[in-house]
């Protein structure tokens, strides 16, 4: 395991391990939720006319109907096996084009790594947000989850190289260098510890950020495309209502918070650290 | 971006490439060109809505500044008020659309803010059609707010993090023996030592104002320069959109040089005295 790996593992106190699986453990049972979101939801995703309209919370409707009739728990489920499979392959395009990038440019002859750093400096000086609504600006809704992918991954490739830089100018890797071991071997070695030993807490990470990103878009209309309806969505076609009507935007709302707030404590993100 | 919607560009990646360096070539000259949509410069356009993004930002950053600085001191000094940090936590997963609809329902469920229904149509440029200082205020509130929570939670971060540090130097301990107070260590010391490092992310803190004003302005009918990038995508007018990207960078740039210019006046200060 390589030193800074070592030192940031021990470093880290029993009560944070402790909500670290928290957070994994809310995470995985997220994940339950959706992959049995069809058996669990009592009509498929965006069927109107389920129930009566705008019904509050009952022992019918558990979370309510929504200005079409819709089931509220129903569509919330749906929303979220859609927002999470969207945010999963935007983590991993972030994790690949950002943090595995990061890594193999942190080693790269003549200097073209530092020119790669330089680049996502400039594109991290820009909120991911807007970067991400301008890639589907220039495509279309369908490649959002790419779109939040690929806007997340500067940041993920400056935190990564930067990191990675402190590696090839450690002991263990001097002394490698020292006996003989080529640059390729040592990052290769390098590359599998780094990933090994830190890979849960970057896809956690990453996933929190695009979930935010995804979310997001989706609200403001450059995200998914009906009848896919993600939770940004669900929470957007809820505005015109929830004055009125709080549970068609506050059961959706919830069901996000607790999808980015698992992934930040399964990231251990400090308090208010941007993800 | 811009290049491509050049009518008559030539096809192909040389096309591409010579349209390319011949935007760049009129960005250097200070020509934005004009918006395919109302036919005005681009940079007129941007001119008229970039005050009001920045009233908004600027608004928010004060909130931003009494909510979260206390906060991030209060945290990082005190430390049975660490119970506290769970909430913090909550506040930071919400995403900021969901926080400026929660302050909306709020206003309009429990304080009974009359017109939240229809809230959006008069933003910070309109405040002259606003008839009192009630309505002006309530107006202005919500997305303040919304701008200035997100900002606090950055602002409190560094603050906290950077007052803790502060309290375990060994410093404080041989300051104490010679006989200074608590209060004279705090404000010849730990003072410039938080206003640095709060120099040092303002870079940061600027980025995290944008992206929620960006939100505020949507949510809350703002008309400002995050609403007019946000229409000019929508619309593929892609130099309007360019220029309000490319001005953002330049701001958070902006920041970044002075909070490090700032930070080093004050470390300056500081190994002075």
């Amino acid at each position: 395991m390589s030193e800074i790996a070592i030192s940031s593992v021990r470093s880290l106190p029993r009560l944070r391990v402790a909500i670290r699986g928290f957070g994994f453990a809310g995470l995985a049972l997220i994940a339950v939720a959706v992959g049995l979101s069809d058996v669990i939801a009592r009509a498929p995703a965006d069927t109107a006319g389920a129930g009566p309209l705008l019904a509050p919370p009952s022992a019918l409707f558990l979370l309510g109907t929504d200005a079409l009739g819709r089931d509220v728990m129903s569509e919330t489920l749906h929303g979220l096996a859609v927002t999470l499979i969207h945010a999963g392959l935007a983590t991993t395009i972030t994790l690949t084009a950002g943090s595995l990038f990061g890594f193999i440019a942190a080693r790269l002859p003549w200097k073209s790594g530092a020119g790669l750093r330089w680049l996502a400096g400039i594109l991290g000086a820009v909120p991911v947000l807007l970067l991400a609504i301008l890639i589907v600006g220039i495509t279309n809704r369908d490649y959002a989850a790419i779109a939040a992918g690929l806007a997340a991954a500067p940041l993920a490739f400056a935190r990564t190289y930067d990191r990675a830089r402190l590696l090839s100018a450690s002991r263990h890797a001097e002394f490698a260098r020292a006996t003989g071991i080529e640059g390729a071997t040592l990052m290769r070695r390098d590359l599998v510890y780094e990933f090994r030993d830190t890979f849960l807490t970057l896809f956690a990470r990453a996933l929190a950020a695009v979930t935010i990103t995804l979310s997001t878009m989706s609200f403001f209309g450059f995200g998914a495309v009906p009848p896919h309806r993600d939770l940004g969505l669900i929470i957007a076609a809820a505005r015109a209502t929830y004055l009125e009507a709080w549970w068609v935007a506050a059961f959706p709302a919830l069901a996000l918070l607790l999808l980015i707030l698992f992934a930040r404590l399964a990231a251990s993100l400090d308090e208010g650290e941007r993800p | 971006m811009a290049a491509l919607s050049q009518p008559g560009a030539q096809s192909g990646a040389a096309g591409y490439f010579s349209a390319l360096l011949a935007e760049l070539g009129a960005y250097a000259r200070l020509d934005f060109g004009t918006s395919v949509i109302s036919a005005a410069p681009a940079a007129q356009e941007l001119a008229e809505r970039l005050p009001v993004t920045l009233e908004l930002i600027g608004l928010g950053a004060i909130v931003a500044l009494f909510l979260g600085g206390p906060l991030g001191i209060l945290l990082g000094t005190e430390r049975p008020l660490r119970a506290a940090a769970p909430l913090i936590q909550i506040v930071a997963a919400m995403p900021v659309f969901v926080a400026s609809l929660a302050l909306l329902w709020l206003a309009a469920n429990v304080l009974h803010w009359p017109g939240m229904e229809h809230i959006g149509e008069p933003g910070l440029s309109a405040l002259g059609a606003q008839s009192g200082f009630d309505s002006t205020l309530r107006t202005l509130a919500l997305p303040v707010l919304t701008v200035g929570i997100a900002g606090a939670a950055a602002v409190q971060l560094v603050l906290r993090r950077a007052s803790a540090e502060a309290m375990d130097e060994p410093y404080r301990r041989g300051l104490r023996l010679m006989g200074l107070s608590t209060l004279e260590i705090n404000s010849v010391y730990l003072v410039p030592q938080l206003l640095t490092e709060l120099c040092r992310s303002l870079g940061d803190i600027t980025l995290a104002l944008f992206a929620a004003a960006a939100v505020a302005e949507w949510v809350f009918a703002w008309p400002g320069a995050a609403v007019l990038f946000l229409k000019s995508v929508a619309l593929h007018d892609w130099r309007v959109a360019a220029l309000v990207l490319l001005v953002f960078a330049a701001i958070k740039f902006g920041a970044d040089f002075a909070g490090e210019l700032g930070a080093h006046a004050l470390s300056a200060r500081s190994a002075a005295s």
